[in-house]
């Protein structure tokens, strides 16, 4: 049996905090553990297998970091795994209750915003970039051949795609908000 | 901030903002404020790390608290004037609360 796995594109397919805190408490507890955690983990990130532990994983966004706030959460007992962008990652092993470190609802749903503002930055960065390729396209439609015209459509449609799906993220982070 | 807009902002003030803040009324770290309040209450109310970080973060902000040293890699912050008065108003809040639910429990 291998006792490595790769696990692709995780940070895409829980994209509310909370679900990606419990997916990664259920990987420790199948056994399954998480290293490190680095810029690319959000596309790969491999997990080594040992024996299961309960841990409490917490995802947080900080837009700039402060060196106050590692050392705080260090302080509180949490374990920095690491950050992808602005996404930090910390754990904490327990035995009984689980531990929080968003323990009301009011921080709870600042921390959920933030993940929601980065999704939106995105979501305009990548609308702009559809609006741009449209207009390009239109612009040059008469001295563009036909590969330079397929390539402004593949831009357009993955622009298009990725935005739609950064779209449904958004809502979804909204939609759970108190999680 | 000035204190009117303080007042409508923190007023009424959530039971972690207002543990904050009269916990500073001592210099204080984010994680002896955790410890401070968990003592005051029981250990009904235990504050994590993120909530008191993002907590922090807010007063500093509006002027409430502010950071007077580090020590051992910790920041020390205290309560400012201001703060101290948003805290008063609260307090005289609560005060009438507990006076016109007197009699009830």
């Amino acid at each position: 049996m291998k006792n490595t796995k790769r696990v692709w594109l995780s940070a895409f397919r829980y994209v509310v905090p909370a679900d990606y805190e419990e997916w990664f408490e259920e990987q420790e507890a199948l056994g399954w553990h998480v290293e490190k955690i680095g810029q690319w983990s959000s596309i790969m990130m491999t997990l080594k297998k040992d024996k299961p532990r309960q841990y409490r994983y917490v995802v947080d966004m900080q837009f700039s970091h402060h060196k106050d706030y590692i050392d705080m959460y260090e302080q509180f007992g949490w374990e920095f795994v690491g950050q992808m962008a602005s996404a930090y990652v910390w754990r904490k092993e327990y035995t009984g209750e689980r531990p929080e470190s968003f323990t009301d609802q009011e921080n709870i749903e600042r921390r959920n915003r933030r993940f929601a503002i980065a999704v939106l930055i995105n979501l305009v960065l990548f609308s702009l970039t559809v609006l741009a390729l449209v207009i390009g396209f239109i612009v040059t439609f008469g001295e563009t051949d036909m590969g330079q015209k397929l390539q402004f459509i593949l831009g357009m449609a993955l622009s298009a795609a990725f935005a739609a799906y950064l779209w449904y993220v958004w809502r979804k982070i909204l939609r759970n908000r108190s999680k | 901030m000035d204190l009117q807009k303080a007042v409508k902002r923190y007023i009424p003030m959530s039971e972690t903002m207002f543990y904050i803040l009269l916990s500073l009324r001592e210099p204080n770290h984010g994680y002896g404020i955790m410890q401070q309040v968990k003592a005051l209450t029981n250990d009904r109310v235990a504050m994590g790390a993120g909530t008191i970080y993002q907590s922090i973060g807010k007063l500093e902000g509006d002027g409430l608290i502010v950071p007077i040293k580090e020590e051992d890699r910790k920041k020390i912050y205290a309560i400012t004037d201001m703060g101290t008065l948003v805290l008063r108003i609260e307090a005289e809040r609560i005060r009438e609360l507990y006076r016109n639910t007197e009699g009830l429990l």
